[in-house]
């Protein structure tokens, strides 16, 4: 039966992908990779200089940087996350839902807001500390939530078992828990280190000199453009290996199936440490920026500047900006969703992986490789829109690709075969049938796209048309000058429009219809 | 007349085929059940046939229209084939009418058409409701409307009834095979319910490991299967070592005729609990060892003095008891295997 299931099943369709949609998809594929590709060309052509131009000091200094700030985000990320998911999954905790949002939150605040809000808060702020603490506090959800996933998802009575043949609780979390949760963890925390590296508004506004911020000074300051590019190989350089090494160090644990849910602990004082860190990230990383900014906001010298139509301008590209992207980046993830939601094989793993490299990218990297693209290739494309919103489109396609890809999932393809022998051509029966269904997913691939582009800062700043501008790109102006109050109308709104599409994103998942 | 003809179809997935050369002929307006363990290749045949999978060899017609060879594949969509596949799979996003209208061209005639295929399957008042407010029966009734209404040439239907529970499963299909017999719908019915494949389908095809075994009318498959693994797989089964000479076999419970003469020696025995009588004047004596209660009949446990255990089915109301005294005899021709 296992070979008819796999057949016949929901997902998984016999034989090799059509050669349009193949065709498609790798030309996708294709496009996503342009920046990565012609970053490559561009650095080799710096040849013989490249080595001596890299092992200047201060090159040395701000790859240093860049690893000890990654470094230490990811180590503090893994203990805080291991500790909230910890107490999420495993403890008696009044109102957990509510504090499930509350350890999602800080994924909503891009950093540079973050940082802003503390430097409102605290102007004196500069260097490793506040940067490293800004940027924690930033990724921990993405260990916390894993953790806390496969916590519940896996059964509490090995611990039980391990405690009973005397085991201390120390111990047993290291030797039964901690191997179960392990992959988890370090898939959150791969996401914090390469989410550190790539960072740049935060540590720009931080004024902690990192690889990022030594790329965008060499372009914009000096127009270094051979060093800048030298930078971003080293960058990107880093992001793979920080990948290459989760992956050896991530061993799959055979899951124990449970039906019984782990047994939870109430809450005592020997947890006080593990509550600490579930209160602390949302407090240091949302509650205080935001405060910051809204004390900022409602000062009365503040509300007496408000350049109105510029806040309103900047609101409108943003807007605009947003909806471009999440309609190109959407349908490019179509082809490539379809691959792999409905076939396999080698190509079909080729277009996808070639397509998340996005996922890797530093925005930075983007956008300066995209300058050099579009002014060796097709100069009438510099600084245009287009390429901006192709910028958008490469960062932001593994996202879409997830969710259009999670909603053609949920079409059997047993479907597309009941229509096709009801006398309905194959494309007619995607018309009719797979887009009515798969719509929400788009719709929720849209809006994600949407709300990472107005956030988007670096591969903005780089890329943009002269005169237009976006709230984040006003924000990092103002901050940069240190006109914190100035500032504070464009952080406000960039928190609502942000919030908007989140709204939209909550609501249409509770109203999804079911399929049976 | 024969209207669809499958011959020779084979369908490899990796290597191995999982259909190896099906042969199977069905004339129009017919009923035939393909009866098989699940794996056997059941549903590929099906998919071959609706034009879902290609074919590696052989050939698929249906009337004069060829549709599968491995040069030549028609689109599911231009064959004509109507399909109802395991599971409900009715349209999420549409409407029971919308579902049924489904394959109809679009046009005036096209609502009128559902409603009276929705009549036809008793479903005349819920045409404008969601799948999701129907019920699994209600759910298949809609999917074989749907598949009926563009009056394909041929039926295709995948397990249509294992996902309901039994006794929904018993009514829904009487009502289904009636329909299909007044419509004069040539249909193929998989299955892996020996009970349905015999009391629904005008010819049963037993399949095993991608091959047909044996093609006939229930009463064939059932009182004639083509060898052991066959006889086993249709129906209960008593079997009992033998000497065969000609149709003449000796047993261990007295001397019975064989139904065919396969060759003289040493064969297998096999016959079916029913055939078994426990209340004749001769026979080999026995006692009751158990009893399988099963309400309208009941499987009896019976050791004879010889000590050879045999099961009989014995009708109700008399039923023996455990303890009881019988006389074992074989009331009709029972089959010889080749050992």
């Amino acid at each position: 039966m296992t070979v008819q299931m796999k057949r016949s099943g929901a997902a998984s369709r016999v034989g090799r992908p059509p050669l349009g949609l193949a065709a498609t998809g790798l030309a996708v594929a294709a496009l996503a990779v342009i920046p990565l590709a012609y970053l490559i060309v561009r650095s080799a052509e710096a040849g013989s200089s490249a080595a001596a131009a890299l092992l200047r000091p201060r090159v040395i200094e701000l790859l240093m940087n860049s690893v000890m700030l990654a470094a230490a985000v990811g180590a503090a990320c893994l203990v805080l996350g291991t500790a909230s998911g910890w107490v999420l999954a495993r403890t008696r905790l009044p109102l957990r839902a509510a504090w499930l949002v509350l350890a999602t939150l800080p994924l909503a605040v891009p950093s540079y807001l973050a940082a802003y809000g503390w430097l409102v808060a605290v102007p004196t702020l500069s260097g490793f500390w506040p940067s490293w603490l800004v940027l924690t506090m930033a990724c921990t959800p993405y260990v916390t939530l894993p953790v806390a996933t496969a916590l519940r998802s896996s059964s509490g009575q090995l611990e039980a078992v391990a405690r009973s043949l005397g085991r201390a609780p120390l111990h047993v979390f290291a030797t039964v828990t901690w191997p179960r949760i392990a992959p988890s963890a370090l898939a959150g925390v791969l996401i914090a280190v390469l989410y550190s590296l790539s960072d740049f508004g935060a540590v720009a506004m931080l004024r902690f000199q990192t690889l990022t911020w030594g790329i965008h000074s060499a372009y914009s300051s000096s127009f270094d453009r051979t060093l800048a590019a030298l930078l971003s190989v080293v960058l990107v350089l880093l992001a793979v290996v920080v990948v290459v090494v989760e992956r050896r160090l991530r061993r799959q644990v055979p899951t124990a199936p449970s039906r019984s849910p782990a047994p939870t602990v109430p809450l005592r004082w020997s947890l006080t440490p593990l509550l600490a860190a579930l209160v602390a990230v949302p407090v240091l990383g949302v509650a205080i920026p935001m405060a910051g900014l809204g004390t900022r906001l409602f000062q009365a010298e503040t509300l007496r500047q408000v350049d109105v139509e510029g806040l309103l301008v900047a609101t409108g590209s943003t807007l605009a900006l947003g909806a471009a992207a999440a309609v190109l980046t959407v349908l490019l993830s179509l082809p490539v969703a379809t691959l792999a939601a409905r076939y396999s094989g080698r190509l079909v793993g080729l277009v996808e992986s070639l397509s998340f490299v996005g996922l890797a990218l530093p925005g930075i990297v983007v956008g300066l490789s995209l300058v050099f693209f579009t002014l060796a290739v097709a100069p009438a494309l510099y600084q245009g829109v287009a390429a901006l919103v192709f910028a958008y489109a490469v960062l932001f396609l593994p996202r879409a690709v997830g969710s259009v890809r999670a909603g053609l999932a949920l079409v059997p393809g047993r479907l597309l075969d009941v229509s096709r022998s009801l006398g309905v051509g194959s494309i007619r029966s995607w018309i009719r049938v797979t887009v009515p269904l798969a719509l929400p997913s788009l719709g929720v691939g849209a809006c994600l796209v949407a709300i990472s582009t107005a956030k988007e800062l670096p591969a903005t700043l780089l890329l943009r048309p002269t005169g237009i501008s976006t709230l984040a790109t006003e924000l990092w102006a103002r901050t940069e000058v240190a006109e914190f109050g100035a500032a504070a109308p464009y952080a406000a709104m960039l928190v609502l429009v942000a919030a908007v599409p989140a709204l939209l994103l909550s609501r249409g998942a509770t109203s999804r219809r079911e399929l049976p | 007349m024969t209207w669809v003809d499958v011959s020779g179809a084979t369908v490899r997935f990796s290597r191995a085929p999982v259909l190896d050369e099906v042969n199977l002929q069905v004339s129009r307006g017919e009923v035939v059940a393909v009866l098989g363990p699940s794996g056997c290749g059941k549903t590929t045949l099906l998919r071959a046939i609706a034009g879902h999978l290609p074919l590696d060899a052989g050939r698929v017609s249906v009337g004069d229209r060829v549709l599968s060879t491995p040069a030549r594949h028609i689109r599911p969509e231009k064959r004509g084939v109507g399909w109802v596949p395991q599971e409900a799979s009715l349209f999420p996003h549409l409407t029971v009418r919308e579902n049924i209208a489904y394959g109809l061209r679009a046009g005036a005639g096209s609502s009128a058409r559902a409603g009276e295929v929705a009549h036809l399957v008793g479903l005349g008042e819920l045409l404008d409701r969601g799948p999701h407010q129907l019920s699994g029966g209600q759910g298949q009734r809609v999917a074989l409307a749907r598949a009926l209404a563009p009056r394909p040439d041929l039926l295709l239907l995948d397990e249509p009834f294992a996902a309901l529970d039994r006794k929904l499963r018993a009514a829904l299909r009487v009502d289904v095979v009636e329909l299909l017999r007044n419509q004069h719908t040539t249909a193929l019915l998989v299955t892996h319910d020996q009970e349905e494949a015999l009391s629904l389908a005008d010819r049963v095809a037993v399949m095993r490991d991608g091959k047909v075994l044996q093609v006939g009318t229930p009463r064939e498959v059932y009182e004639n299967p083509v060898d052991r693994w066959t006889a086993d797989f249709i129906g209960e089964t008593v079997e009992l070592p033998g000497k065969l000479s000609g149709t003449r076999l000796e047993t261990p419970i007295g001397v019975l005729r064989a139904l065919h003469a396969v060759g003289d020696g040493d064969v297998r025995v096999i016959l079916r609990p029913e055939w078994l009588r426990l209340s004749g004047d001769t026979g080999v004596a026995g006692r009751v060892q158990s009893v399988q209660y099963a309400g309208h009949d009941a499987l009896v446990q019976v050791r004879t003095e010889n000590g050879l255990d045999l099961t009989a089915r014995t009708a109700a109301p008399f039923f023996p008891s455990p303890g009881d005294s019988v006389t074992v005899s074989v009331h009709r021709s029972v089959l010889a295997y080749r050992s």
